[in-house]
């Protein structure tokens, strides 16, 4: 079986587009991947394009922007996982030998769809009774301060952290370094959680090209990187309440691109993880095995999750400080991880990564753990 | 004591509400295995198995965590006390919390189920939701 590489990747500046909309910052994203993989765009075969809230065939307006009208093109919602998705099913239209190259595509325009908190879809038992996802993460982060003693100054250290990230990152939402002060006087959202703490409402489209063995060694002139595994699992029913404070869907999805890549946790250099909320990037990181379950938050105080540290989190800044375009925002982490491993990432290049992961994990409904889970490995 | 039903339960496949004023969450209770679900499902995530019955839960739990939702949609006015209620047939169960000082919740509480007003229906006519509030101030 062929392995998957990722010869291209593009993506649009991710913050507010009041002039455009998800099908010309998608258009934007696909260009750029494929000036970047230096190919004739007709050699793309297939195609795969994550969105939520974009309406019917989005996918479809992209590629008719762009000339590309009449390939084999599949929408994908999976909530926050939606782009992640997507490049998942491009690898396996790869790995099962149906197409050589494939792009995948995020886009979303958010900022026209929503304001605010995002809430569970309306029919949710949850929603019905004033469930918001701030709401639903703040209860998390309430249960982790009494199981494990962390205390409000150390969750802030990671919006701290993920905006520093942020200023460096030329394409981010945020370009502006902020103090723990600055995080415990922002507007209070979900008690303990502050404006700060929350993934801001974002416009940004994402694309990457996919590659097979005999397409790469052809196009891809030494600037591939291995996509090792893309896993995909959805949450399970709960058959009784379990611990809020960990994450067995993100284990799940880890173990098994973690056995598919022959890649452990102790081999991953640097990570983008899901952190739509600070405290989610906590429950991520221990989720999947980078870090002890209860330990995070004082790896974080030692600095051990900065770009210049142990393993570094987030070096884009994350969903807290480069933003959370839904659709964009599973594909746009897989971009930072191929420009991280071509050392191609700037002021926030982490030196000597050879193996980075992306965690994505989106969606709310009532009696299961999590919607969508995914996760990459990319090996250089 | 009688209480005048405040109106139809706001999902009646949750909330069962009777007339003298009472009620229940309603959830599944799968036959095969004795595992219990909420919302009603038609197949036990533990077994499998499709003999499920409905079943009319506790209306007393344990408050496994909670948040003060200080920005929410138009339909909810803020702020408001949001907590997840762990029942003892084995179900967790979210709802907003009253009849406590936001400052005096705290994980651990005994609360119990009350029906009360909860928005209205395409007509206008009042509607019947639930809300927990700690079981000691529930003696009134
Ligand atoms: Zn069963």
């Amino acid at each position: 079986m062929t392995d998957v590489h990722v010869v291209g990747v593009g993506m649009t500046r991710f913050g507010k587009h009041p002039d455009s909309d998800a099908t010309d910052l998608g258009a934007a994203a696909l260009l750029e991947a494929v000036a970047d993989a230096g190919i004739d765009p007709r050699i793309i075969e297939a195609a795969y394009v994550g969105h939520v809230f974009q309406g019917m065939v989005t996918g479809q307006r992209i590629l008719a922007q762009v000339g590309l009208a009449g390939l084999p093109l599949a929408n994908v919602e999976n909530a926050c996982s939606s782009g992640a998705t997507a490049i998942r099913e491009a690898s396996l239209a790869i790995r099962a030998g149906e197409n050589d190259v494939v792009v995948a595509i995020g886009t979303e325009h958010l900022t026209t769809r929503f304001s605010g908190a995002l809430t569970p879809d309306p029919s949710d038992p949850e929603a019905a009774v004033g469930a918001t996802m701030p709401g639903v993460y703040a209860m998390r982060a309430t249960r982790y301060m009494e199981e494990y003693g962390m205390t409000r100054e150390q969750l802030a250290l990671i919006p701290v952290k993920n905006k520093a990230n942020a200023a460096a990152n030329p394409l981010a939402h945020f370009r502006k370094e902020i103090t723990v002060a600055d995080v415990l006087e922002s507007r209070p959202i979900a008690d303990p959680l502050r404006l700060h703490d929350c993934s801001p409402i974002t416009d940004g489209a994402a694309a990457v090209i996919v590659m097979s063995d005999t397409a790469a060694k052809k196009y891809a002139n030494g600037r591939g990187v291995r996509l090792a595994a893309s896993t995909l699992r959805s949450g399970s029913v709960d058959v009784e309440p379990t611990s809020m404070t960990y994450e067995p869907l993100t284990w799940a999805t880890a173990k098994e691109a973690y056995e598919k890549s022959g890649i452990g946790p102790d081999e991953v250099d640097f990570a983008e993880v899901h952190d739509c909320f600070s405290i989610a990037e906590v429950l991520r990181v221990e989720g999947l095995g980078l870090f002890e379950q209860g330990s995070y938050p004082w790896a974080v105080e030692r600095g051990e999750a900065n770009i210049d540290g142990r393993l570094p989190i987030n070096p884009s800044g994350g969903l807290l400080g480069k933003g959370h375009p839904l659709g964009g925002t599973g594909v746009a982490q897989v971009v930072e991880l191929v420009r991280q491993l071509r050392g191609e990432a700037g002021d926030r290049q982490i030196e000597g990564v050879r193996v980075g992961l992306a965690h994505c994990r989106g969606g709310k409904a009532v009696g299961i753990e999590g919607a969508a889970c995914t996760v990459q490995i990319l090996i250089r | 004591m009688t209480t005048t039903v405040i109106g139809e339960s706001f999902r009646p496949g949750e909330l069962e509400v009777r007339s003298d004023g009472t009620g229940n969450l309603l959830g599944s209770k799968c036959r095969s295995c004795g595992a219990h679900f909420f919302p009603i499902r038609q197949a036990c995530a533990g077994c499998l198995g499709q003999d499920l019955e409905t079943v009319k839960f506790s209306t007393e739990g344990t408050l496994y965590t909670y948040t003060i939702v200080r920005q929410s949609t138009p339909a909810f006015e803020v702020p408001y006390a949001l907590g997840y209620v762990d029942f003892p047939e084995g179900v967790r169960i979210m709802g907003q919390i009253v009849g406590v000082e936001f400052d005096e919740i705290a994980i651990g509480m005994p609360m119990t189920l009350v029906l009360e007003p909860f928005g209205k229906d395409e007509d206008g006519n009042a509607l019947t939701g639930y809300r927990f509030r700690p079981a000691e101030a529930d003696n009134d």
